[in-house]
Formats: C-alpha cells, sequence, structure tokens
C-alpha cells in the first residue's frame, strides 16, 4: 500500500513536471509569465544593460564603410586600428567611440564553448578578417577605376546605371565578406555560443548569486542577467526601442538585425523576428524567476532560429546570384559576394541541444572553396550554386526554394 | 445498392478531386479553356508587333533630327529635335513592358531609359572619345535620358547649348556621340522588330501553354514587374522618397525636359490598354483578347466584385489622381510630395490587383522578387 502510495505520488509527479514542460516551466514553485517586453527592473531601476555591444555593432558600422573609402591615407593602418581598437585611441568619427575600451576584433570568434580551448582556430579566423582588410586596401583600393574583368580586380557596375562594385581578380567584394562575415564571426558567436550558454551565465557563482537576488559589484544586475542581455544587445544593441525593437528590426544596424528583419520579409518565414525576440524576453523572465530550466528551453530555441537567419540568407544569396549569372555580372557578383560571406558566418551557428555548429569550419571552407574555383565568380556555374544551396538546406528544416525567393 | 452507388461516387469523386488537384498545381495545367493562342495573336499582331514599328519609325525621325541639329545647329533645328526626342520616347513608353525574346536578350530597356542619366561619367565619356555603347557600364550613359541632358541641360540656355554644337568644328565629340546616341537606339529597335517579324512572332503565338516559360506566364511577369518596377517605383516612388529616407527631386523622368507627366501618363494609358487587350492602332471601343477578356472567362470575382473591372476602375482612380500633378515631377515633388505620395498610393492598389488577385486567378506563379536593395 506504502509503496503503491509512493509510486502513484511518482507517477503524479511525472505528470506534474511533464505538463510543467509543455507550459514553459509554469510549474507550482515558480511561475513565469512571458513579459510585453524588454523591460525588467530592481526596486524600480532597470537591470538591462548591453551599452558595450551597441558600442561594438557602431563601430562595426564605421569599418565597413571605411572599406570603401578608397582614398583613405595609410588605409590599411588605419582601418586595422580601428578593428583592434585601443581605448583613447582616435579611430572613429563617433568621438564617444574612441574613449570606450571594446574593440571588434577582441571579440571576433571570442566564445567561451566555442574558442576558449581553441585559440588556434579563433586566430586563424581573426586572420581572415585581417586579411580582407588587407586586400581590399592592396588589391582593390589601387584600381578603383578601372573596370574589372576574369582574373583582374577593379570595378563593375550592375545593370541599368546601378551601383558600382568593387571586386578583387575572382569577383570577390572583401567588404561583403567583411561585412557578412563578421555577423558570424561576432554576432552570432557571441549569442549562441558564449551569452546564452551554461558556460557563461551559471559560471563562478552565477547561479546562487541570482538565486538570492545578489547584484554585481554597484549594479542594479545580477551577473547571469547581465550576460543574457549582452546577448540580447548583439541583436538589438541599436534599435530604435531597445525594449520592444521588433516595429524597427531589419532596419537599425548592417548586421545581424538587419538580416532577421530580412528573413522575417520572407513569408516562408513569416514569424521568425517574433520568436528571436520572444525567446529573448522569456528566457530574461526565467532568470528573473530563477526558472534555469525555461532558460535554456529560450537559449536553443535562439540558437535554432538566428542559425536559420545565417543559413536563409547563404542559400538566398547564391540563389540570386544563380538568376543574374552571365547577364548582370555585376548584381550577380555582388550576391554571391554576400553569400560567402554568410557560408563562411555558418561556422558559428549551433544546432540546438550541442556543442556543434551546423558546418565546421573545415565544412566552410570546403564550399568556399567549391565557390572561387578557377575565376572564382567569373566561372561558377548554376549547378555548383545549387550544389552548395542544397547542401546548407539539407541540415535545416527549409527547402532551397524556401529561402531562395 | 444505394448505399454501395454512394460510396462509388465518392469514391470517383475523391479521385476527380486528386486529379484537378494534379493538373493545377503538378502538372502547372490552368485548368480553363481559355483560348491563350487567340490571345496571344492579339498581343503579337495588334499591339507589340505596330507598338515596335511606330517606335522605330519616330527613332527614324529622331536620327534625322539629331544628324539636321548637328550638321546645322539653330533654334529652330534644336526644337524640331527636342519634338522628336519627345515624340519618340513617348512611343517606347508603349513598348517597354514587352521585355521578351529580343528585347530581353538586348536587356533593351537598360540601355534605352535610365535615368537619372550619370552626367559626370557622360561628359568623361564624351571627352575621352573611346566607348562602348554595348558595356553594361555605359547604361547609364545613353538612351532617352543621356539625350535629353545633351539637348536640354548641358548648358543653362538654348541659345548656349546651340553655341556648344556650332563651335565644334574639327574635334566633334558632342556631334559624334549624340549621333551614337540615336543611332544605337535605332539599331536595338530595328533588330527587336526584325526579330518579331522574322520568326519570333510564331514562336511567340506557338508557346501558348501555361508552363513557367510560356509565353502568357512570361509576358505576364514581364508587364507587372515593369508596373512595380519602372511605372509605379521608378517614374513616382523612387523620387518621392517611398524607398529611401528622402526625396529625389533628382531621379525624376524628364528631368531637363520638364515632361515627367506627359511621359507617365503614356506609360501608364499603354499598360492600361494592353491589360485591355486594345492595340495602339485602333480607336474601336471593341477590343481584343487579353488580361481582361481572360479574366472574365475564369469569372474572378473578388469581394463581391467583378475583378477584370476593379482592375480598370483602379488604373482610372491612379490617372485622376496623376492628373492634378505638375508637367515636371520635379518641381511636383519639391512644392507638393503628398500629391506623389497619393498617386503612388493608387499605383500600388492595382499591384495587390495584378500581382496577387490576378496571378491566383490565371494560375500564373510570380517570377521575381522584391529586390534587397543593399
Amino acid at each position: 500500500m506504502n509503496k503503491n502510495k509512493l509510486l502513484l505520488g511518482l507517477f503524479l509527479g511525472t505528470t506534474i513536471s511533464l505538463t510543467s514542460c509543455g507550459d514553459d516551466g509554469d510549474d507550482p514553485g515558480i511561475s513565469i509569465s512571458e513579459p510585453a517586453t524588454y523591460v525588467f527592473t530592481r526596486d524600480g531601476e532597470s537591470t538591462v544593460s548591453f551599452s558595450g555591444q551597441t558600442t561594438r555593432i557602431l563601430m562595426a558600422e564605421e569599418i565597413i564603410d571605411a572599406l570603401k573609402e578608397s582614398d583613405l591615407v595609410d588605409a590599411e593602418t588605419v582601418i586595422d586600428a580601428m578593428f583592434a581598437h585601443v581605448e583613447g585611441a582616435n579611430d572613429f568619427e563617433d568621438a564617444s567611440l574612441n574613449t570606450s575600451d571594446k574593440s571588434v576584433r577582441s571579440k571576433t570568434a571570442a566564445s567561451s564553448d566555442f574558442f576558449s580551448a581553441n585559440t588556434a582556430e579563433a586566430a586563424a579566423v581573426k586572420e581572415d578578417f585581417d586579411a580582407w582588410i588587407a586586400a581590399q586596401v592592396m588589391e582593390v583600393f589601387p584600381v578603383w577605376d578601372t573596370e574589372a574583368t576574369a582574373g583582374v580586380a577593379g570595378q563593375i557596375q550592375e545593370a541599368g546605371g546601378g551601383s558600382i562594385r568593387y571586386i578583387n581578380a575572382k569577383g570577390l567584394e572583401y567588404n561583403q565578406a567583411f561585412n557578412k562575415g563578421l555577423i558570424g564571426a561576432l554576432m552570432a558567436d557571441q549569442i549562441l555560443n558564449n551569452y546564452v550558454s551554461t558556460s557563461v551565465l551559471d559560471a563562478g557563482t552565477n547561479k546562487e548569486d541570482n538565486d538570492a537576488g545578489t547584484v554585481a559589484d554597484g549594479k542594479s544586475y545580477t551577473n547571469m542577467e547581465h550576460k543574457w542581455d549582452e546577448a540580447y544587445g548583439y541583436a538589438y544593441g541599436t534599435a530604435a526601442s531597445t525594449a520592444s525593437p521588433n516595429a524597427t528590426v531589419g532596419a537599425d544596424d548592417s548586421f545581424l538585425n538587419k538580416y532577421i528583419g530580412r528573413v522575417k520579409g520572407d513569408e516562408d518565414f513569416a514569424g521568425i523576428a517574433a520568436d528571436i525576440y520572444n525567446a529573448f524576453k522569456l528566457g530574461r523572465a526565467a532568470i528573473v524567476a530563477g526558472d534555469y530550466t525555461t532558460r535554456d528551453t529560450q537559449a536553443d530555441i535562439i540558437r535554432e532560429k538566428i542559425s536559420t537567419v545565417i543559413a536563409v540568407r547563404a542559400v538566398y544569396y547564391l540563389q540570386q546570384g544563380k538568376a543574374t549569372i552571365g547577364s548582370d555580372n555585376g548584381a550577380a557578383f555582388h550576391d554571391l559576394s554576400e553569400g560567402y560571406g554568410f557560408i563562411y558566418s555558418l561556422q558559428f551557428t549551433r544546432q540546438p541541444g550541442t556543442s556543434m555548429p551546423y558546418f565546421t569550419r573545415t565544412e566552410v571552407e570546403g564550399m568556399i572553396e567549391d565557390l572561387m574555383a578557377g575565376n572564382g565568380f567569373w566561372d561558377v556555374t548554376a549547378t555548383k550554386l545549387d550544389e552548395i544551396s542544397n547542401e546548407i538546406a539539407a541540415k535545416f528544416s527549409f527547402t532551397v526554394e524556401q529561402a531562395g525567393s | 445498392m444505394r448505399k454501395k452507388s454512394l460510396i462509388s461516387m465518392l469514391i470517383a469523386f475523391s479521385l476527380c478531386a486528386l486529379l484537378i488537384g494534379c493538373s493545377d498545381d503538378e502538372l502547372g495545367q490552368s485548368g480553363d479553356n481559355f483560348d491563350r493562342e487567340a490571345m496571344l495573336q492579339n498581343w503579337a499582331d495588334n499591339i507589340i508587333i505596330p507598338g515596335y514599328q511606330t517606335y522605330v519609325d519616330d527613332l527614324k525621325e529622331l536620327n534625322s533630327a539629331v544628324e539636321l541639329f548637328t550638321t546645322s545647329p539653330s533654334s529652330d533645328n534644336l526644337n524640331s529635335l527636342r519634338s522628336a526626342w519627345l515624340e519618340a520616347n513617348l512611343s517606347w513608353q508603349a513598348v517597354g513592358m514587352f521585355e521578351i525574346g529580343k528585347a530581353e536578350e538586348l536587356t533593351l530597356i537598360n540601355y534605352t531609359n535610365i535615368y537619372p542619366t550619370n552626367t559626370t561619367d557622360l561628359i568623361e565619356t564624351i571627352a575621352s572619345g573611346n566607348y562602348d555603347l554595348t558595356s553594361v557600364n555605359r547604361q547609364d550613359e545613353q538612351g532617352f535620358p543621356a539625350i535629353e541632358f545633351l539637348i536640354y541641360g548641358i548648358r543653362d540656355t538654348d541659345q548656349e547649348i546651340i553655341d556648344l554644337f556650332l563651335q565644334e568644328t574639327a574635334e566633334q565629340p558632342y556631334k559624334t556621340y549624340l549621333n551614337d546616341l540615336a543611332d544605337r537606339l535605332e539599331t536595338m529597335a530595328q533588330s527587336v522588330l526584325g526579330d518579331w517579324q522574322n520568326g519570333y512572332r510564331d514562336t511567340f503565338v506557338n508557346n501558348s501553354g501555361s508552363e513557367s516559360t510560356s509565353s502568357v506566364n512570361k509576358l505576364v511577369n514581364d508587364y507587372i514587374f515593369y508596373y512595380e518596377k519602372h511605372l509605379r517605383a521608378g517614374k513616382i516612388g523612387i523620387p518621392a522618397g517611398v524607398f529611401s529616407s528622402e526625396k529625389s527631386t533628382g531621379k525624376v523622368e524628364g528631368l531637363y525636359s520638364g515632361n515627367s507627366k506627359e511621359l507617365f501618363m503614356a506609360g501608364l494609358q499603354a499598360m492600361q490598354d494592353f491589360f485591355n487587350g486594345k492595340s495602339p492602332n485602333s480607336n474601336l471601343a471593341v477590343e481584343g483578347e487579353g488580361l481582361k477578356s481572360y479574366l472574365d472567362f475564369v469569372n474572378t470575382v473578388t469581394e463581391g466584385e467583378d475583378l477584370g473591372a476593379l482592375i480598370n476602375v483602379q488604373f482610372i482612380a491612379a490617372r485622376e489622381k496623376a492628373e492634378m500633378l505638375s508637367e515636371n515631377f520635379r518641381t511636383q515633388v519639391g512644392n507638393n510630395n503628398n500629391l506623389m505620395l497619393e498617386t503612388y498610393d493608387e499605383l500600388q492598389k492595382n499591384v495587390v490587383n495584378l500581382k496577387v488577385d490576378m496571378l491566383q486567378s490565371l494560375n500564373i506563379r510570380v517570377d521575381f522578387v522584391d529586390a534587397d536593395g543593399d
């Protein structure tokens, strides 16, 4: 009888915890209601802070602008200094950035999960970005005004009096590789593999402090709350309304925010921006409530959805490039250069529930090698672009057709 | 017995449904019996070929006028040249939407009517005397907008323009370039018309199926693309700042001549006429087979209204709104941009009618996406 009661109790307990999972952690001890906006307070004071992320996004914006200033004097040194900014150096037009002790380069390929014990690969990624800066200055700036041909760097105009693109001998725009590559190496890597990871959220005494409501020295937030907010900042740090960013998502920066907005605009992925924002919001509320299961569920949603944004854009640009290659190479090469950057970014994605990216660095390098073989974009075929598109889509729950339009 | 027959009826019915489902989606058939070939014939023989014929004739006139003006620059000859430029440009508005066949191969529109013309590059190109007008890089330095700049905008007054051409004696880069531009327009147009007359007409008419590469599906896509990108965005939306943070008076069509409204109206009228299957050479009230009669045939009703009629009502609403605009849209954007925005809104309403409702009714899939813009 006793034994039966115990079994019954276990059975009931199981039922409750199962139910609680389904209800996003709404179990008897802890109750989380999803907040309407990303606003969190303690004793009447906001506990949300991500100024460091906003700063880095703004620095990155100035760097990608500088990559198009062909008349910049001593350009390589200047842009390198912007990338690896040192506090007090006069690197940026926005003076408030100069006083900052943050730098973009130091957080490039610098997540705890992927790179803290893999400094060789981290260094290789940083070198890729350094190399794109150097090549832009040395290969492309000097031929800014001459027409490019297969095997020869220079400029190429899009049809119909369109934009002029500045490409290397293989058709690649280094500034696009840098810009779109940074979405993976900085924004996605810091969010998915660092700030929403248990290795960071639960580091040191973070859990005990968060449970006890012990705030960081001189701050209004607990360390764990702050880590989560820093993840949030890489997506929404320059939003017009940081509390409710989806009204302007896509228009707030040139990096992850922009492409969350772009993918949201494709009706095949219409709900994705709301999914990402809601997961950030609910995860943050779960931290306040001390419900770490719900928090981690939201972290996995964020990982899956942001990885999807990157993969969709990689396929999208390959397919767009395919549509105009041969007839309008200016437009095609621009699309393929963006695709190149998004493919590069795939190595920083994260399969939920694992410690693995959707594509390893080696796999990414293989795809890029395929894309750039021979004279690169001048030689690439529709078949090759479809092959790479299919390879990417196969690991996700979308089709090439859905992403490509 | 009764029960059994009911079941077999049900089975037969679901099989039917399955078959219809297949023919609709997987085989890409339209599932209607509309005579697409008759519509293609009307398009080719009564609208497209006569349209190009007029266009080519007007370009010949333009070419003669350019020759006359460059040989004897005078006020009279400049005025005739300007009239010839406008006539040819108005005829262009009636064929610009047919980017199919040879026109598609040449990307005719990109070499004919890209505005604003890049005046800095254009002047450099003229000065260099070394250019290849077939290069993609030169698309914004030729066509109607480039000619317009040379005969209206290159100097501040008419007399100064005449003087510029008068002063050219031994080296004549401006005269040469102006002649080259007019020649190129005529050569391209001839090549497109010639292609229609020498075989492409039959290829076009015989490709009367309903797959995505069929003539109807392709041309309807071109038509909507032109409506959305060139008529709605290019002529109205972009100068009015719909797609950017600010207005761009410098991006209007007819910037130097001030003929923006006349060109826009011609384009709008041509798009409505094509919708109604109406030949430019016909004054008849009765129109030929076209998208309107096709929609009537499949009897499309949207929110209780006949879609074909609804589209015509919306074309008229856009025209009535546009009637209120100034001749030169540069002035309009500067003085009262709101009216430009209102015109845009009227045009936009027909994008929904055409691109969503019409395409669904005719079972045509859109083959283009909106440009990403970065």
